[in-house]
């Protein structure tokens, strides 16, 4: 009929009707049986009845509009009245809402990125059905890089049980479309990836099992969503089109599905190209692992039953591999190791992440963070809420007495607590929408932004609803239930006179507030502190003030390392640079190269050292200091001596309480067929220790430098220049230039600065330290802004006792006392669940830190002076107002 | 709607004056009290009743609820509120008033 009756039906109105059908049979029933009394018969007395009640459809009708007008008419009465009350408060109301939006935003930024990163599934077909391998080798991370020859063995096996495709990580590197050279990240995979994920083209085509049937048979390319809008503005002219990626011609034969970014949530992929098309070195050696193993269970098969087949092939094959590992001169347990390797199958619905390894802790503490700002946000609003109900309970009383029913009370309070939650919800949306992407730009690293796919999707809308809901229940539902509870006689008689016993509802939710502030500033001063440490370590070089520049020999590789030399003379040259000199790898920028040593007279080693190719004027310009003995000489380098320098480390390992200049030791031969790797009287290339350098930290601020020894700069395809100058953005250009000096044998790529790479390995304590310490001050000011008014409130309602108290003859520190004892007693609870709740997050956030333990005096210390300076700070005004309390005043007052 | 027009703007009146003064009744007791004291000569339309009943008690000024009779049958009682004897208070001096104001048109006219 009307949209009341479609409204009805939306509330589950069928129980209004029946009730209503019921009401009018009855009084049809009773009229029949008077009118027997009176003699008619059944029949008669039935018709007469209904002829009497008259048309019963139509009247139900009325009275379901009536009784429904009625409830939606309160609803906006009590909407209205709601908007009434909190616009006269309306400061309060503005703090109120925008603290409960920030803590609502920050819970729904938290839970984008999880969604994002860790709990959505890849958008393909049945995610749940998807595996990742991965082998467990004695490391604390399972390795997760396997090589071609090992898929080749494993899909063998596979028939039946699963189908497996492979993809690498991604390949940062430039191509070229039309004429400029642009930065790229493609990925290798197998021609199946798409149709085992069940991916169809947006348009074109995609890879398919013909394209990587050869090597480099198949040189096709299919672009991503957002790279084809991105490059081309989404033109179907792109298809079809060749470009130049790492020396090969490749075509465009189509876009892949929109929404699907790549299998590894934190990245974006611009192009899949065919494994087959990487080198054909790649796809022959077994040692060169450098891709992951995806798998699709076929229906009915466990992951387990796969695991169980795929083991027993992996280690036949690897079994057949260990004689071209291990040499004589490695340690036994090496082999072991590499033997008893396990193979597992780990669900990979949301692909694998490097973003997720590092940052899902992290991701899963600012949560928590912000779950416990939200409560904290929580308790002020229920302490704003009973200290309204208490305010109106005489109105409530007189409500109550005049005929209101409880529900109505209920729900009066109740749209208020949903007016503001609801406010709050839509900012938070909003804020969360906004913070969620400035946090991704926190997580990538200068050479490595991260990407995560944050629309605003009903997932990211339901839960900031429910966390609305949520709140609403805990602030508003309590205080309604007690308003609407109130037993009118009582309050109307009393006037109030009971408000101690009344405010004491305060005080745990006080206490609940302090405690929960606690957890927030002890893991927020936690990370700060950690961060602090980390910052300030000494990393045994001088990050500032040096520029590193990435430098590519393209032929003549064996000769690379005479004119590198040269072409330090001429950078050095350069005015502006101070000093200049060439490692094979950048400190924290190009991974490490680690290898055992083997002394003479002892058996091999297991521990490895890192390796660092330089040349002369290295040390210096990183500011690495020579401690005893020289430094290597240009000699060195030319004549490829043997004379190596070694960091205090690696003295203090292997040379213990010795002095290490002029000591031999032996770096491990290479397993190349034309050496003695098996040979066990050969225990390697001999080295003579000529010097020894201060430890450095080679990639990482967290962990200790290494043993490490400089070898001589030899043969190599890529180094490192670092140049040392005051200037880097002028300076940087005319080294470029002193490059293309040397033609196409030397080219210069990238330019970074060594305290940004340094940087980029602090990301994480960054974040957590900037958004944890952000919480921890939103966490105090909210404590200090809810303590305030529940002692404001107090001594507002007991003013007369303070009255009494001061006319009685007490004195003000007395006064005074009262109001601190009663925030000292409730504080100080607060603060020993705090500790409490403390305990829990201990474990989880102890792994994060640097130097900094749960236990430690100063972790405990911060979160509780933090909160005692806020109590007060809060308790200043309430406590001069209650000895400011002029009894003549007060006591005339009610 | 039909013969009981002049009652229906009244009835909400005699609906609240019958609860005050008997109390607690149901539907159909509402209307035989009506039928008894007034003679039979307000006679509405018995279901007309129930709408507004129900329009009453949206108002507040009446509240239900449901009860066994002796006979076991599941029953619909209505019993007046605080705001609902205000409202008969007030309503009452005002058809007072309206009537008295009647009464002397017609005898002076």
């Amino acid at each position: 009929m009307s949209w009341f009756s479609r409204a009805a039906n939306a509330l589950g109105g069928g129980r209004l009707d029946k009730e209503l059908d019921e009401e009018m049979r009855f009084h049809m029933e009773a009229r029949a049986e008077e009118l027997m009394r009176d003699g008619s018969s059944p029949t008669e007395a039935q018709r007469e009845a209904q002829r009497r009640l008259g048309n019963s459809l139509a009247y139900r009708e009325e009275s379901r509009d009536a009784r429904l007008a009625g409830w939606l008419e309160s609803l906006g009465k009590d909407a209205r009245f709601g908007v009434r009350i909190l616009w006269k408060d309306r400061v309060v109301t503005l703090a109120a809402i925008l603290s409960l939006a920030l803590a609502i935003g920050a819970c729904a930024a938290a839970f984008a990125l999880i969604d994002a990163l860790i709990l959505r599934p890849l958008p393909v077909d049945q995610p749940d059905r998807l595996v990742y391998l991965a082998y467990e080798e004695g490391r604390p991370v399972p390795a997760i890089a396997f090589s071609y020859p090992m898929l080749e063995r494993l899909r063998a096996v596979s028939g039946g049980r699963a189908d497996l495709f492979a993809a690498s990580g991604q390949y940062l590197n430039s191509a070229v479309f039309k004429s400029e050279p642009e930065k790229v990240r493609a990925e290798f995979v197998s021609g199946n990836f798409f149709s085992v994920l069940g991916l169809g083209p947006e348009i074109g085509r995609v890879l398919t099992t013909n394209d990587d049937l050869t090597p480099g048979g198949g040189p096709v390319a299919v672009l991503s969503h957002n790279f084809w809008m991105r490059r081309f503005g989404g033109s179907r002219a792109a298809v079809g089109q060749w470009f130049r990626f790492a020396g090969k011609r490749f075509q465009i034969v189509g876009v892949a599905r929109r929404g699907f970014t790549g299998i590894e949530p934190g990245t974006l992929t611009d192009f899949w190209i065919p494994q087959t098309m990487s080198s054909a070195e790649s796809l022959q050696r077994w040692e060169m692992q450098w891709f992951r193993i995806f798998g699709r269970l076929k229906p009915g098969v466990t992951a387990a039953q796969a695991a169980l087949a795929f083991q027993a092939a992996f280690t036949n094959t690897r079994r057949e591999w260990a004689p071209l590992a291990f040499g004589a001169n490695d340690a036994p347990e090496f082999k072991q190791r590499f033997l008893n390797a396990k193979l597992v199958l780990r669900p990979g619905a949301s692909g694998t992440s490097n973003l997720r390894q590092a940052f899902a802790r992290p991701m899963w503490i600012l949560a928590v963070v912000a779950a416990l700002v939200l409560l904290i946000a929580c308790s002020n609003l229920a302490n704003l809420f009973t200290a309204r109900a208490m305010a109106r309970e005489r109105e409530m009383a007189l409500r109550i007495s005049i005929g209101a029913g409880r529900p109505r009370l209920l729900q009066q309070v109740l749209i208020e607590g949903a007016l503001l939650a609801a406010l709050a919800c839509v900012l938070g949306l909003s804020f969360g929408a906004v913070a969620a992407p400035a946090i991704v730009g926190m997580l990538g690293s200068s050479q490595n932004p991260a990407y995560l796919d944050l629309h605003v999707g009903w997932r990211m809308i339901l839960f900031t609803a429910l966390s609305g809901l949520a709140a609403m229940v805990l602030f508003a539902l309590v205080p309604a239930l007690r308003a609407s509870g109130t037993a009118p006689q009582e309050a109307l008689k009393s006037g109030g006179a009971k408000h101690s016993g009344r405010s004491a509802m305060l005080r745990p939710m006080l206490a609940a507030q302090v405690a929960f502030s606690f957890m927030v500033l002890f893991a927020g001063g936690m990370f700060l502190f950690s961060f602090q440490k980390l910052v300030n370590v000494d990393l045994g070089f001088a990050r500032n003030g040096v520029a590193l520049v990435s430098l590519t020999a393209s032929n003549k590789v064996q000769d690379a390392h005479l004119y590198m030399t040269q072409l330090i003379d001429r950078v050095r040259a350069v005015p502006g640079v101070r000093s200049a000199g060439i490692s094979a790898y950048g400190l924290f920028a190009d991974g490490r190269w680690t290898d055992t040593v083997r002394l003479a007279g002892r058996p091999p080693e297991t521990a490895e050292s890192v390796i660092l190719p330089i040349t002369p004027g290295y040390l210096g310009t990183m500011g690495i200091r020579l401690l005893a003995g020289r430094d290597l000489t240009v000699e060195d380098v030319m004549k490829q001596s043997s004379s190596v320098l070694v960091n205090e480390a690696f003295a203090r390992h292997y040379f213990p309480g010795e002095d290490p200049i002029g000591r031999q030791f032996f770096r491990p031969l290479s397993n190349l067929p034309d050496s003695d790797f098996h040979d066990a009287n050969r225990l390697g290339i001999p080295q003579q220790i000529v010097g020894l350098v201060r430890d450095v930290h080679y990639d990482s601020v967290r962990e200790p430098a290494p043993p490490t020894y400089y070898i001589p700069l030899a043969q190599t395809w890529y180094a490192s220049l670092a140049v040392r100058t005051d200037d880097p953005l002028r300076v940087i250009s005319l080294v470029r230039e002193a490059v293309r000096g040397f033609g196409h044998s030397l080219q210069a790529s990238e330019v970074r600065l060594q305290s940004t790479l340094v940087n980029d390995d602090l990301i994480r304590e960054r974040l957590l330290a900037i958004l944890s310490g952000f919480f921890a001050l939103v966490a105090v000011v909210l404590a200090a802004v809810g303590l305030y008014g529940v002692l404001s409130y107090s001594v507002a309602r007991r003013t007369r006792e303070i009255g009494i108290r001061v006319a009685l003859g007490a004195r003000c520190g007395a006064v005074v006392r009262l109001v601190v004892t009663e925030a000292a007693v409730v504080i100080a609870v607060g603060l020993a669940a705090g500790v409490c709740g403390g305990k829990l997050l201990a474990g989880s956030v102890g792994k994060l830190l640097y130097e900094v333990k749960p236990t430690d005096v100063a972790s405990i210390a911060f979160p509780v002076g933090c909160l005692l300076a806020a109590a007060a700070l809060a308790a200043v005004r309430p406590a001069m107002r209650a000895a400011g309390v002029d009894p003549s005043v007060a006591l005339r007052e009610e | 709607m039909k013969r009981t027009d002049a009652l229906q703007g009244s009835l909400p009146m005699l609906v609240l004056k019958i609860l005050n003064r008997r109390g607690p009744l149901h539907g159909y007791g509402i209307t035989s009290h009506i039928e008894k004291i007034s003679d039979d000569v307000l006679r509405v339309e018995e279901g007309s009743l129930y709408p507004a009943l129900h329009r009453m008690e949206e108002g507040g000024w009446i509240k239900a609820k449901w009860v066994t009779t002796e006979n076991n049958r599941r029953a619909r009682v209505y019993e007046i509120t605080a705001a609902g004897r205000k409202q008969l208070e007030a309503e009452e001096g005002r058809w007072r008033a309206v009537t008295a104001a009647v009464d002397q048109v017609l005898q002076q006219a």
